[in-house]
């Protein structure tokens, strides 16, 4: 028996028995279905709940409830996938919506269990823990479906089949829908929970690939993200913090601009100021959402709130981050700081003390800089606050924490807040802290009566960001008589808030360099720091598979071939797998002309250091450098091992996606800081590809090993397609690259 | 001093300051969020409208300078949002956090009214419309499919 039909029956009894039927709501009114899908938030009204995550309406429409919010990313459309495996249902019936944080709150964690993925409201639907649970969602209803159906009918049970939404009697022929038996199968209890059917047996995942649920609000423009919520009697503001993380605002004059079309306040966010949050019992860390300093202009309409913002006279108090006079300062902190030993040791195995004595030594050190999630629906929210409430409409990346960030802000008990979930333009790591929807309800909170959509202007997005943190790191090797590392002294300088997966979980670092040791070194340097897609991996992947290429190329040994010997005795064949596959794909030691060359790189996401776990990716790009320095990629050839696969096109364009993320922060992305400031604001400064700038990838689909998981594939490629791309540069040119962005590089080799 | 707009084939009138920018007098004042907010400075392309037929970034347009011109916003774009670049947005699922495909579509849509057959390099040209999902080999592909229905 497979892991996924092994589910743990108990568990779910203890989590459905707090609602069980008791929940069933009447059949009030027709579904408004389009409505569900447009507005999110907004219930289809009528139908009957067989569980907190399944209601069927009497049109036949079912709608699902998912605790991990679309971010583009598919979540919500695999739950529903996942659940009508074992529903048996009609998949044009299914729609899905944001399961209610407030009412998780209400009915005792209804949609949540303490420890791994089921803990909290954010993350993606292909778990081990969250698809059994959506198949047992699905298995369940079925067979509360197929009982009323046969108490209707007056037969045994077992003569009752389900299929697409259907039920049918079959000695005699006789049809009922789902939804016409819905309200009755909502009051029946099963003695028992039914079993899972074997993956061998699935039908629909794995198999099918339809469009998300979201595609057709999208394409219609109709899709209300939380920049398009529109609450009656609602006003706008348009926000400032302080420029200099962690500064104070000092000055302003409100009587400059309260006269301006349109203008109604001027409000001032305090972070000092007394906040009542002993009601804040938080399942989860608030740390991220603290209040900034900050200034807003409220007004009708956010053209006018935006101007009056620009007309207000404003200054800051700095603080400790306006030290930091030019960028060059803060890259020297870092790159000075590995020079000597690290304050903290990360990872320590076997005994490095001979390193320096060593024959053979290669030592490099790496730069990537602080890059910005850069979300297309810049940051906003909007919030009604009352003296005891309050109801926010917010583009979320986990709405649980957005709930009670709203209620510490308001000072509000946690179950007066309502919170609801819109489309979201955009996650990539910027919309988990929850500080977003802090700043909301801060602004919000001083506005009496009425709604307030507060908006971060692009600028202040950017500015006001939780970065990919800024790291320079050294990485030392001994390599012995057969040219691999024998020993590795490693050493990451970074500002606060780093992240090290890719790096103290490599396979390299856990198994297959016998002596290794890796130190940091934490820097105050001011800038506030978050997830960025794939956080830490993003920066180690590119350095240490750069300098294992280094290696290769001091023992003379072909980069694949290299790495195929580094990880021979790995415990899993998903490595070498998707180096092959990408090599062969990519026509890997093909002749090419001067000024060409192919490049390779392997890393895996989220394994955690243990084999067969995780997402392992390898990329081989194939690029053309002019002798001016000009740089072509050709293609880009991708592997990738996540065991198994439930959705073929959803795993394609999640790769194709975060293969051009990826891209884009090696060749682009870089925020510098002049006096404490974040210099870059915008896409004129801050470039992000287009579509004539893609070169071709290829995802290729060879590397799976078949593995009895689920692995996830949006963060993956962002490890590994800039250390490829500097391979190939170092192939074709000679020349290693070293530091991101390679534009800023000067790749001349005339 | 109210001015007259002709939106998807409607006279509408807006009491907006002619000096606000088209986008906010859309989203604002008229209620229609179609057409999306990304950068304010005419750069990604979410806020791509037609202007008597040409795709036109709408976020720094004043209001008062398409006065009497005829405006297409993605809401008017076809009847029962089955325009084929829609159709096919969906049959190739190509939107992932779907921010700025309205945008993407509205600039899809003008180029095949102009070029009924573009080619690759006409696509990167006229489609310039940042996305961060990295949806772009799926909006190429789908252009060149509703291109093939539109000529069918």
């Amino acid at each position: 028996m497979n892991k996924i039909t092994n589910v743990n029956r108990r568990q779910f009894l203890i989590s459905t028995a707090v609602v069980g039927g008791a929940f069933t709501i009447g059949i009030t009114a027709a579904s408004d279905a389009d409505a569900a899908l447009t507005k999110p938030w907004e219930s289809p009204k009528g139908g009957a709940e067989l569980s907190p995550w399944l209601s069927i309406m009497p049109d036949d429409t079912i709608m699902v409830r998912v605790a991990t919010p679309e971010i583009g990313n598919g979540a919500m459309t695999q739950t529903a996938m996942t659940i009508t495996e074992e529903l048996e249902s009609d998949w044009s019936k299914m729609q899905v919506e944001g399961a209610p944080a407030d009412r998780n709150l209400k009915e005792n964690g209804v949609y949540t269990q303490a420890g791994g993925s089921l803990a909290y409201f954010a993350g993606r639907s292909t778990t081990d823990a969250r698809m059994k649970l959506a198949l047992q969602v699905g298995a369940s209803a079925r067979e509360r479906l197929k009982a009323a159906a046969a108490a209707q009918w007056k037969v045994p049970v077992a003569e009752v089949t389900a299929a697409k939404s259907m039920l049918t009697h079959t000695p005699t022929g006789r049809t009922l829908t789902y939804g016409q038996v819905a309200v009755k199968a909502a009051a029946i209890k099963l003695k028992e929970e039914p079993a899972l059917k074997p993956q061998s047996e699935w039908k629909f995942l794995g198999h099918a690939t339809p469009a998300k649920l979201s595609a057709p609000a999208i394409a219609s423009g109709s899709a209300v993200f939380g920049m398009d919520v529109r609450v009656p009697g609602m006003v706008y503001a348009a926000l400032r913090q302080s420029p200099v993380h962690g500064g104070k605002l000092k000055s302003f004059d409100a009587s400059a601009v309260k006269k301006m079309p349109g203008v109604i306040d001027v409000i001032v966010v305090d972070p000092d100021e007394p906040r009542d949050t002993s009601k804040i019992k938080a399942p989860m860390t608030l740390a991220g959402a603290m209040p900034q300093s900050a200034i807003a202009v409220v007004a009708e309409h956010y053209w006018q709130a935006a101007k009056a913002l620009e007309a207000l006279p404003v200054e800051w108090t700095d603080g400790p981050g306006g030290q930091w006079k030019t960028y060059k300062q803060m890259r020297d902190a870092t790159t000075d700081a590995i020079s000597k030993p690290g304050s903290k040791v990360m990872v320590e195995r076997g005994d490095i003390s001979g390193l320096d004595k060593s024959a053979k030594i290669v030592e490099a050190d790496y730069f990537t800089p602080y890059s910005d999630q850069m979300t297309m629906e810049p940051l906003n929210g909007t919030a009604l606050v009352t003296a005891d409430s309050v109801e926010i409409w917010h583009p979320s990346q986990h709405p649980e924490q957005g709930l009670w960030v709203a209620a510490a802000e308001a000072g509000v008990s946690p179950d007066k807040v309502k919170f609801n979930q819109t489309y979201v333009g955009g996650g990539f790591g910027r919309r988990v802290f929850g500080n977003d929807s802090r700043m909301v309800v801060a602004v919000a909170k001083k506005v009496q009566g009425r709604p307030v959509h507060v908006i971060w202007s692009r600028e202040e997005s950017v500015r006001q960001g939780r970065y990919r943190p800024l790291v320079a790191a050294k990485f030392k090797a001994a390599l012995g008589a057969n040219g691999l590392p024998e020993m590795l002294l490693s050493r990451a300088a970074l500002g606060e808030g780093g992240y090290f997966i890719g790096w103290i979980d490599s396979p390299y670092t856990v198994a297959q360099i016998k002596n290794v040791r890796l130190e940091t070194q934490t820097l105050p340097l001011h800038l506030l720091t978050g997830p960025y897609r794939g956080p830490g991996y993003n920066s180690f992947g590119f350095m240490y598979e750069t300098f294992i290429d280094e290696c290769a190329s001091a023992a003379g040994i072909d980069p694949l071939e290299y790495r195929l010997k580094l990880l021979e005795g790995w415990p899993d064949s998903g490595w070498s797998g998707s180096l092959k596959e990408a090599a062969k794909q990519a026509g890997w030691g093909k002749k090419l002309p001067k000024g060409m060359g192919q490049g390779i790189a392997i890393a895996n996401w989220a394994g955690g250091g243990k084999p067969q776990s995780g997402t392992t990716v390898a990329a081989v790009a194939t690029v053309e450098v002019s002798s001016a320095g000009e740089l072509k990629i050709h293609a880009l050839d991708i592997a990738f091992d996540t065991g198994r696969i439930v959705n073929k096109d959803a795993v394609q364009v999640q790769l194709e996606g975060g293969a051009i993320f990826g891209l884009n922060m090696a060749m682009n992305e870089e925020l510098t800081i002049a006096n404490g400031r974040v210099v870059e604001g915008n896409y004129d400064t801050y470039p992000i590809m287009r579509m004539g700038d893609v070169p071709k990838i290829n995802i290729h689909f060879g590397g799976l090993s078949g593995h009895d998981r689920f692995s996830e594939v949006g963060e993956p490629p962002v490890g590994v397609i800039g250390p490829a791309i500097g391979n190939a540069i170092f192939a074709a040119t000679g020349q290693r690259v070293r530091s991101q962005p390679f534009r800023k590089l000067d790749l001349n080799w005339a | 001093m109210a001015l007259e707009l002709k939106i998807n084939g409607t006279t509408l009138t807006t009491d907006a300051d002619p000096s606000t920018p088209l986008l906010w007098v859309l989203r604002d004042h008229l209620g229609m969020t179609g057409t999306k907010f990304g950068c304010g400075i005419a750069q990604c392309g979410a806020c791509t409208v037609h202007v008597n037929g040409m795709a036109t970034r709408s976020c720094q347009l004043p209001v008062a300078a398409v006065a009497g011109a005829d405006i297409t916003t993605i809401e008017g774009l076809a009847p029962n949002a089955d325009h084929p670049l829609q159709t096919a947005w969906v049959e190739m699922n190509v939107a992932q956090c779907g921010y700025c495909q309205s945008g993407m579509i509205m600039a899809a849509a003008a180029l095949l009214k102009q070029n009924p057959k573009p080619t690759d390099q006409d696509i990167n040209v006229a489609v310039n419309n940042v996305c961060r999902c990295g949806t772009y080999p799926r909006v190429k592909a789908a252009i060149h499919k509703a291109a093939g229905t539109m000529q069918s």
